[in-house]
């Protein structure tokens, strides 16, 4: 046995490296040997995301009606060049990437606030988690009929409004889409920071309690710990709900929907929101699929752009 | 020890046996199944099946009518088990296109002419051509008896898709007579008027006139009124292409809809709402005292249907209201006013994958085509009937108030009948998105007129 296939293969037994010919064949055997075991994994990984992926790809070349039973036309990139000129796709775009940075912003401050008071040791801290925790776990559909009726011109917000004496900002919220985004914008911060808090949480309760002493026996102020220490210890979980955000904001559909119907006058549309009326309202299937296989270009490309390089700032580090 | 050879012989006779016994059953269930319907009412179909259990979904009536309908076949089909499975509007598109891929889908399904959901284009393939069930029904001259709105749009490459049940036909209004009373109220027959109608209601704590503004089947609803006010048809010329979108006419009718809103007539926040359910709850639950629709909303001046209305829309122990339908005022000065469009409602196909077709045709033609089921039809105030001559038969209907409805709902019945212009039928779906676009864009104020109706011109007309 030589010297360079033990470097080749460090953490390999010395028992099983025999004579290099029957090594591999043995190899190659045990891999074929293992294939069936995964076979079933495969098959399902491939028939439920691979092949649809494949499907719409190819339906994104069509002018179909979506009914199955119907004719398609082959047209090519045609959609594709359609959607490259077409004003609600950029602005579904546009509304994304600033719904994306607002949102992920104001939960991460809330969440990573919240989360480090909750560490404090505060009275009654159970019940405030389960009541930041809760909207989390409410179904978008459920909740919609209520946020219709609270930003509503008679619902309870203009009627707090105009209660405090101010009744020069009561409006009807989802009438005008520079305030019907910011109300899309408020209910996805309401629903989804309890999982940025929960999240926070867990991280900041692995922070090595000695680091935290040491600070403080250096005279470092509360804010001071969770600014220099608290925070770059959890950059991990920032990471990562910095992904997770990116790709829900690109998938945004039940909220602008159920609430906005991506309306007034596209001013809460997504891509998401557009992809469905495109598809079911207008009939354009194809074309839907175009922009759903752009929706997943951007969702691979922005989440692996962002791995990619949380990963090279982990090791500057 | 018993042979392969000989089990392969056994298990030979026993399915030799089976298929013997499932002959006879059959035979014997086609015997049963054949025969004369129970009332003379009944369409001719012989030799069709007269027991069964079908399933049929749609969009629309609403479960008290289909109920009606349903009972009302049953009178003269007791055999044909009908269970009616109710659609949202908005998705129905969605669901119906994989369950009629399938045998476990519905048997009978409602459809739709032009760019509306259920379209009969697009589920042509999916249905079987009723041509010669509605021949046997009503002879080779049905066209003639039957409205025009179902014929031609309930066709497709010369297939007969749906047997239209009924039409529908907006252009008019309906207020709420209680509170037009209540306030010795008049309904509007211009702009003035109007405005002055708002301004008392506003000032009695009432809202005027609601609309679900981002719902823009509803704005398309006014819209073609006001273009009708202006010059009665000039709406479907341009839909098929005949008058330029960008004609001085259509930058008046946007002018005046772009009015509604900024005259104070549409509530405020109309384009933040949908017309279902958002102003058809308010002005069920009497928050507002006017509201575009159409003759759908016929149904809900009887007395059980508004209840059931009222009480969908939150509103707990109600009290009927009265309904009227009124006339869409004259807001061009034009002196044109009254007249209506309408599309067939919904007619009913039959799916190809049904394992029932012959008792889905059954039900489809008894109620689309017989006396009895067209006077059912016509009784539940939903629909004006398909088959010509059927009228409601006002003294069999418990109305909310009789003498306060009767005569108005009649006279707007004779206006819906004598119409003659489509609603969506000639609404392609490109072009019924792009009036999304022009028509609350110019509400918000986003485009002006010019560019809205710019956009409109550059869809290709309907073929």
């Amino acid at each position: 046995m030589s010297t360079a296939s033990l470097q080749e293969a460090p953490g390999r037994s010395v028992v099983n490296a025999g004579r290099p010919g029957k090594r591999r064949s043995n190899r190659v055997g045990s891999r074929l040997a293992g294939l069936p075991w995964i076979l079933p994994a495969v098959l399902l990984v491939v028939g439920l995301i691979y092949f649809p992926i494949g499907f719409t790809g190819y339906a994104s070349t069509l002018d179909w009606n979506g009914f199955i039973l119907s004719t398609p036309k082959e047209v090519g990139t045609a959609n594709y060049a359609k959607m490259l000129g077409d004003d609600v796709f950029w602005q579904a775009l546009w509304h994304t990437a600033y719904f994306y940075v607002i949102t992920f912003s104001v939960q991460t401050v809330i969440g990573f606030a919240i989360a480090a008071v909750m560490h404090s040791k505060i009275r009654f801290g159970a019940v405030y988690k389960a009541i930041v925790f809760i909207p989390t776990v409410l179904a978008p559909a459920t909740m919609a009929p209520v946020f219709r009726q609270i930003f509503d011109q008679y619902g309870q917000f203009n009627w707090l409004l105009s209660h405090i004496g101010l009744d020069s900002l009561t409006r009807p919220w989802l009438a005008d889409p520079g305030t019907a985004m910011p109300v899309v914008m408020f209910i996805t911060v309401w629903q989804w920071t309890g999982l940025t808090f929960i999240l926070y949480y867990a991280a900041m309760a692995q922070v090595d309690t000695e680091v935290l002493e040491a600070a403080r026996v250096d005279g470092a102020s509360s804010l001071r710990v969770l600014r220099s220490i608290v925070w770059p210890m959890c950059r991990g979980t920032t990471a990562a709900l910095a992904v997770l955000g990116l790709i829900g904001a690109l998938k945004t559909f039940d909220i602008p929907y159920l609430v906005t119907k991506g309306g007034p006058n596209h001013g809460t549309e997504f891509l998401g929101t557009y992809i469905y009326q495109t598809m079911v309202q207008q009939k354009h299937f194809g074309y839907a699929a175009a922009i759903a296989i752009a929706l997943l270009v951007l969702a691979v490309a922005g989440g692996s752009i962002m791995s990619v390089r949380n990963r090279r700032a982990g090791r500057d580090q | 020890m018993e042979t392969w050879g000989g089990t392969q012989r056994h298990l030979s006779r026993t399915a030799a046996l089976m298929s013997v016994a499932l002959l006879g059953m059959s035979a014997c269930s086609g015997a049963a199944t054949t025969g004369a319907p129970a009332s003379a009412g009944a369409p001719a179909t012989a030799g069709a099946a007269t027991t069964g259990d079908i399933t049929w979904w749609g969009w629309t009536p609403d479960a008290t009518n289909a109920t009606k309908l349903i009972a009302a076949f049953n009178k003269d089909y007791p055999g044909i088990k009908v269970t009616f499975v109710s659609k949202p509007i908005d998705s129905y598109d969605s669901v119906l296109g994989p369950a009629i891929t399938s045998s476990k889908g519905p048997d009978v399904f409602d459809v739709a002419p032009g760019s509306a959901n259920g379209g009969v284009q697009t589920f042509a393939p999916g249905a079987v051509d009723l041509t010669d069930t509605i021949t046997a029904a009503l002879g080779s001259d049905w066209k003639t008896k039957v409205a025009a709105a179902g014929v031609d749009p309930m066709t497709s490459d010369g297939k007969l898709v749906g047997l239209s049940v009924g039409a529908v036909y907006s252009g008019w209004m309906w207020i709420n007579q209680d509170i037009f009373d209540k306030y010795n109220l008049k309904a509007p027959t211009n702009m003035a008027e109007w405005k002055t109608v708002c301004s008392t209601l506003e000032a009695n704590g009432v809202g005027c006139f609601v609309q679900g503004a981002a719902q823009w089947a509803f704005d398309m609803d006014t819209f073609e009124a006001i273009c009708d006010n202006i010059e009665p048809g000039l709406y479907i010329q341009a839909t098929q292409g005949k008058v330029a979108w960008t004609d001085a006419r259509f930058v008046k009718a946007m002018g005046i809809w772009k009015s509604l809103f900024d005259e104070g007539i549409m509530q405020q926040g109309a384009i933040g709402l949908q017309q279902y359910p958002d102003a058809n709850n308010a002005f069920m639950a009497g928050k507002y005292a006017m509201v575009m629709m159409g003759t759908w909303y016929t149904q809900y001046a009887v007395k059980d249907s508004m209840l059931a209305a009222m009480s969908a829309a939150g509103v707990s122990n109600p009290t009927a209201m009265t309904l009227t339908p009124v006339p869409f005022p004259d807001l061009a000065g034009t002196g044109k006013t009254g007249s209506m469009f309408g599309d067939a409602d919904y007619g009913f196909a039959v799916s190809a994958k049904s394992s029932q077709q012959d008792a889905a045709k059954i039900f489809a033609a008894w109620l689309a085509t017989s006396q009895t089921g067209q006077q059912a039809v016509a009784n539940t105030l939903n629909q004006i009937p398909a088959l010509k001559g059927i009228g409601a038969q006002w003294d069999q209907i418990d109305l909310v108030n009789s003498t306060k409805q009767q005569d108005a709902l009649k006279a707007y019945q004779q206006a819906a009948s004598a119409a003659t212009e489509p609603r969506f039928a000639t609404v392609s779906a490109d072009l019924n998105t792009a009036f999304r676009d022009a028509l609350i864009g110019v509400a918000t104020g986003d485009k002006t007129a010019d560019q809205a109706l710019a956009a409109l011109q550059a869809v290709p007309p309907s073929k």
